[in-house]
């Protein structure tokens, strides 16, 4: 069918496609409401408030290797129920420089609110990393033993003190449980950097599984990742998206056990011995993280946002928990060059434009190549019309004509497929940078610019960006098939303009700083070339 | 998975290409060199062979003309056969041999179709 259509026809098709895609990208993608914002900025900030916990809490179940089914369908049924009038009490504090944490009675970390002030929410709250959207929370152990499961949810845990300040060292709260058979300590050391080790101690050897909680709830937007992530053994990062949760699955040797939203995470880690991971879903078949406990088992563990600096100074494999998804293998290291860059340049959005600059000068000698090539050709362009108007119903021909004509004269002015096609890794990788790092967000340039990782407010980055695309067109010598494609390429700055209008502001900054670039260097260009020519023509007359 | 590929390659040369064009060095495309290649060859030789060629698609090659090279062993009989049941059949490719079995895969233009 295609075939039959004139090629106006085809360019009418092509944009309506685009723009119906577009459409219902932003229909069905953009995220009409923001799940969970109000909880997490309740306040439940004072120390004695309770903590309301739903009913799967009273009656959960652990994930068992026996009983899989049993397992994974227990707290689906019961997660759904409504809140219960049970509540679970606040009974200890932690204080530190940069959090404000609280422990319940079942020895869970219930609240966890980072303190930093460039991390502070529209609102003016800090963001509290304990999601609200799950009963599930960091600490919480659950036995396989399904009677001893029940009494342990029902026994209150005794804290040796209410109030934790820690300080350079960490500071340590010892929690203890008396079970009708079971004596159970739990020894939580707070550090100031967010990290804290848990030791669990039972006089009796029982199956139970420690959680480190339900993924952070405090930013959510359907373009980046919410879930599970597991570093394993052998480095191989895995993922399971909220929802996608179909079977319970059992890793061995994981190094890392993460719940993650897009920029916060709370986490396992022992890169010594590797841990034994079940991951469980609920009824959402959202994804449950679970570490399977020994009778004396020592885990480390970190609440807090996934910053790369303080990832790194735990250990250099935790970065591993910023997520970026398909195109992580060139996200990571365009994020640590672009950090370098801000490192220097104070400012994120210069950054850019730095990055910007230093591909284009590694670019150069290629470039360069082809725009000489190029201009080269223009001295050819009687003999290029006469090709093309010969050839005008056979494309493929013109072609090897064209061709058989640049060998002759010894210029190929293309830049080739390997170039235009190497952008689009790079243009969705630095997309996934803009989104998942929580350096970028509000990470202003200057001026109307306030925030990188959003879009344009007053659209003068995408207008300059098709502007500058324009011009570059303009300087470009094309020699085309037919005048439609012509008439395509005048408008593909428009399109481009629109393309680019919901995209975050530091992705527009690249492709519009990318054009000025390319502008300048062909401008330079064809002054050398002239400047050539001149002296060529003033020499032989 | 031949078919995906091939139904790709075309509504990536329809639709994409607007905004690339005219950037390969090489007679044929990239996309069309891609395109014989699934056509003719197995899918792990039009994997690897269409790989390259993007790879070499760039300033630090000259360009120029490139066909495709398949391997095809033309005493097979059933080719043979293929080709003999139809009276009157059409022209897609020329094959210029190389040895060992090994063709230049060269599509024919538009206007040279034999009736």
């Amino acid at each position: 069918m295609l075939d039959k259509l004139s090629t106006q026809q085809r360019t009418v098709l092509a944009i309506a496609l685009s723009l119906i895609f577009f459409i219902v990208y932003d229909y069905f993608m953009v995220p009409k409401t923001r799940p969970m914002q109000e909880t997490n900025s309740t306040t439940v900030a004072t120390a004695k408030s309770t903590h309301t916990a739903s009913a799967a809490a009273s009656q959960p179940a652990a994930p068992t290797s026996a009983s899989v089914s049993a397992a994974s369908s227990q707290p689906s049924k019961t997660a759904a129920a409504p809140v219960q009038k049970e509540s679970f009490e606040i009974v200890a504090t932690v204080d530190a420089n940069e959090y404000h944490a609280q422990i319940d009675t079942l020895g869970r970390i219930v609240r966890f609110e980072v303190r930093i002030p460039r991390f502070k929410q529209e609102d003016g709250t800090y963001p509290n990393v304990i999601s609200n959207q799950n009963p599930l929370k960091p600490l919480e152990i659950r036995y396989a033993d399904p009677k001893l499961n029940e009494e342990a949810f029902k026994t209150p845990f005794k804290p040796d003190r209410s109030e934790l300040k820690v300080e350079e060292g960490g500071a340590t709260l010892m929690l203890t449980q008396q079970l009708s058979s079971l004596n159970v300590t739990k020894k939580i050391t707070f550090f100031p950097n967010g990290t804290y080790k848990i030791a669990v101690d039972m006089d009796k050897d029982v199956e139970y599984y420690l959680s480190p909680g339900f993924r952070p709830d405090i930013e959510s937007d359907a373009y980046t990742f919410k879930g599970i992530l597991l570093r394993e053994a052998d480095g191989h990062i895995k993922t399971i998206e909220d929802g996608d949760m179909e079977q319970e699955q059992h890793f061995t040797g994981v190094q890392i056990a993460a719940a993650n939203d897009k920029y916060y995470t709370t986490n396992f880690y022992d890169f010594k011995n590797g841990m034994d991971v079940y991951v469980s879903k609920d009824d959402k078949n959202d994804p449950l993280l679970f570490v399977k406990g020994l009778q004396h088992y020592t885990l480390n563990g970190y609440i807090g946002p996934k910053e790369f600096d303080k990832l790194a100074a735990i250990d250099k494999r935790m970065t591993d928990v910023i997520e970026y998804g398909f195109f992580t293998f060139i996200s990571k290291p365009l994020f640590i060059f672009l950090k370098y860059l801000h490192n220097i340049l104070g400012n994120w959005g210069w950054a850019i434009v730095a990055l910007t600059l230093i591909i284009r000068l590694l670019l150069y000698p290629l470039t360069y190549k082809g725009m000489v090539s190029m201009n080269k050709l223009k001295e050819l362009s009687p003999k290029i019309k006469e090709i093309q108007a010969k050839y005008k119903k056979d494309p493929q021909k013109m072609n090897a004509k064209m061709m058989e004509l640049y060998k002759k004269h010894g210029a190929n002015p293309m830049g080739g497929c390997l170039p235009m096609l190497m952008q689009i890794p790079i243009f969705f990788a630095f997309y996934r940078v803009l989104l998942n790092t929580i350096e970028l967000k509000h990470a202003p340039w200057f001026g109307w610019i306030q925030d990188l990782s959003v879009m344009d407010p007053y659209f003068v980055l995408p207008v300059l960006m098709g502007a500058t695309m324009f011009w570059q067109q303009t300087l470009t010598p094309t020699n085309f098939t037919d005048p439609m494609q012509e008439k395509i390429m005048k408008f593909l700055p428009v399109i481009f303009t629109f393309f680019f209008i919901t995209f975050p502001a530091g992705l527009t900054l690249y492709w519009f700083t990318n054009n000025l670039f390319s502008v300048a260097q062909q401008y330079y260009v064809n002054r050398i070339f002239e400047k050539h020519k001149a002296a060529k023509e003033a020499s032989h007359g | 998975m031949r078919r995906a590929i091939l139904l790709f390659l075309k509504i990536y040369q329809k639709l994409f290409t607007l905004i690339g064009y005219g950037s390969c060095r090489y007679y044929p495309t990239c996309s069309e060199y891609t395109k014989w290649q699934f056509e003719k060859n197995t899918l792990g030789a039009a994997f690897w062979h269409s790989s390259v060629r993007i790879l070499r698609c760039n300033q630090l090659f000259p360009g120029g003309f490139d066909y495709p090279v398949v391997k095809m062993n033309l005493k097979r009989k059933e080719l043979c056969n293929s080709y003999a049941n139809q009276n009157g059949f059409i022209v897609k490719f020329w094959l210029y041999p190389l040895g060992d079995d090994r063709y230049y895969l060269i599509k024919v233009f538009k206007r040279e179709n034999i009736a």
